[in-house]
């Protein structure tokens, strides 16, 4: 029993955690950027990819990975912002925005995946593992990168947290997300910390992708795979809301690894759907409220 | 200072604003009376830059803001405070306030703390319960949250949209002693208001509002002008 904790559990529930660090970092981008925008983000999932690929990249050109994970992040940032310039601005009046942001962004994700699938061929790549092997604690095995991971993107996602609940940057983008006219009519530059906003959540996805680029490899389908699990996490916390996409984020990938151990893992993922759809019948609003809105 | 120009606005299908021409002088308290669903929101909701569809024209100072962003308009030195109020609900009553000294850019900080202080002397209630949630106040002291949240901005035309609407006796009284205040420190008032009896108190000049145009303008202190006011609004 003791033995099962040690080295089945206690590592499953460990990679599922670090898994989970990066699902909530790309769900807090979509959640973000639908509570503010209201904009559902299809292509979320390719700036995702998009992260990971330009990591490979930097990474075969001889960049340092620790340069790297700070170079992914800058980089996605123009891309967001030209993809919210460029196309969800044109159509943000229009009476169907809705539909049009979703079928806009869909629309991009499909030029994204076949750009990569072009590019860089169908099989998967993977970046050298930057920190191997680990350390042990109370006889569980620690893998140094995952630790890494969990501890970088908790700090992350403490951040994001801050600047969105203790600032007035903050403030300006709770308030905006409320009410535009609003905000706008006190001095918020809307359109401004909407493209900043864009820009921000595209890069926690493309700093997801990169970061897990050592763990799960990069193919040009990763963004099809990690989306669902994104938009699941999303929806069961709360369509915009940061709490929901953080604790929802953490127990659906728990959930998920400890699940695998008992059952095929071809079968975690409709657990995970079975949850969302429970939430949507009981609670379709998802665990918590959406941002700016109390 | 303001001035409107046929300005026209549709929503869809209604034409709601048939030609509105109106001017505001520097100072001056302009009351826009009307019944239910004439216009009068939709006129300060264009001059804020609210709706878009409009055509006409929108100068303040000279300058044409017909189609400009809000945050521009703003920047000019318009404050708006809105019909119904819109206190920033996920937001502090202190959030909500600091988020007012955006409206005027380039003061210093001690400047932006004096702002706010003024604004708290100004409305005490506000500072006892700045932690608060906005939206956790009542009916008045969100009233008094939005008219303070414009305030701690450095603006000079401000449009006031029924701010004692559906308040108790007593803080209409607080409001418009308020109202009173900021004229007489010079602040350019464009007043919308059901209470016509009270508003009467305190503005220069009154324009009566039907379906989408101004039927009649008159000075606010001519007994003859106001008489005329209250036959046009009647009921
Ligand atoms: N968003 C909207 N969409 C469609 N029609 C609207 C909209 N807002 C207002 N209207 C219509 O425009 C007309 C003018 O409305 P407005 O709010 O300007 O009137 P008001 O004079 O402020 O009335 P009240 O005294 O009730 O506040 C009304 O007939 C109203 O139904
Ligand atoms: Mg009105």
């Amino acid at each position: 029993m003791l033995d099962y904790m040690q080295f089945v559990l206690a590592p499953q529930m460990l990679n599922g955690f670090a898994f989970g660090i990066a699902i909530v970092l790309m769900a807090l981008g979509l959640t973000i950027i639908f509570g503010l925008l209201d904009v559902i983000n299809m292509s979320h999932g390719e700036f995702f990819a998009i992260g990971a690929y330009a990591g490979v990249v930097l990474l075969a050109s001889g960049v340092n990975f620790w340069v790297a994970v700070a170079l992914v992040p800058l980089l996605m940032l123009p891309v967001g912002v030209l993809t919210e310039r460029l196309l969800v601005r044109q159509v943000f009046d229009s009476a169907d925005r809705h539909t049009l942001t979703l079928l806009l962004t869909l629309g991009l994700s499909m030029i994204f995946y076949d750009g990569l699938k072009m590019v860089f061929g169908p099989n998967p790549l993977r970046p050298d593992n930057p920190i191997p092997g680990g350390i042990e604690v109370a006889g569980v095995f620690l893998p140094a990168y995952r630790m890494f991971l969990i501890f970088l993107g908790a700090a992350i996602i403490a951040a994001v947290w801050a600047i969105i609940y203790k600032t007035s940057l903050g403030a300006m983008i709770r308030a905006a997300a409320f009410d535009r006219n609003m905000a706008s009519s006190l001095g918020v530059p809307v359109s401004a910390v909407y493209s900043a906003t864009f820009a921000f959540g595209t890069a926690l996805a493309g700093l997801a992708g990169i970061l897990l680029a050592p763990i799960f490899s990069v193919f040009p389908t990763m963004g099809h795979e990690f989306i669902v699990i994104a938009f699941t996490v999303v929806i069961v916390g709360g369509m915009g809301s940061i709490k929901g996409a953080v604790l929802a984020g953490l127990l659906l990938t728990q959930v998920q690894a400890i699940a695998s151990l008992i059952i095929s893992p071809v079968w975690t993922d409709p657990i995970l759907f079975g949850i969302m759809v429970l939430v949507l019948m009981f609670r379709p609003q998802g665990l918590f409220g959406r941002l700016g809105h109390g | 200072m303001l001035e409107i120009r046929d300005l026209h606005s549709h929503y869809g299908f209604s034409h709601v604003l048939q030609g509105v021409n109106l001017t505001l002088r520097p100072g001056e308290c302009v009351g826009l009376f009307g019944r239910n669903g004439v216009g009068k929101t939709t006129t300060m909701r264009a001059i804020a830059g609210w709706i878009k569809q409009i055509s006409g024209s929108i100068t303040y100072n000279g300058q044409e803001i017909g189609g400009l962003a809000s945050n521009a308009i703003c920047r000019l030195g318009i404050g708006f405070v809105p019909e119904d109020r819109r206190i920033f609900p996920g937001l502090t009553v202190e959030e909500n306030l600091k988020l007012g000294l955006m409206q005027t850019a380039g003061r210093s900080g001690a400047q932006e703390a004096a702002a706010l202080e003024r604004a708290y002397d100004l409305f005490p209630r506000l500072k006892q319960r700045y932690r608060q949630m906005g939206t956790t106040l009542s009916g008045g002291e969100q009233q008094m949250l939005a008219i303070a949240r414009v305030l701690v901005g450095d603006q000079k035309l401000l449009l006031i949209d029924e701010p004692t609407e559906g308040l108790a006796p007593q803080i209409v009284d607080e409001i418009f002693a308020i109202m009173r205040k900021l004229k007489s420190e010079g602040h350019a008032i464009l007043l919308v208001e059901q209470n016509v009896k009270r508003a009467l108190d305190i503005t220069d000049r009154i324009c009566a509002m039907e379906r989408g145009r101004i039927i009649l303008e008159g000075d606010g202190n001519s007994q003859a002008d106001r008489d005329a006011l209250m036959k046009a609004i009647a009921v």
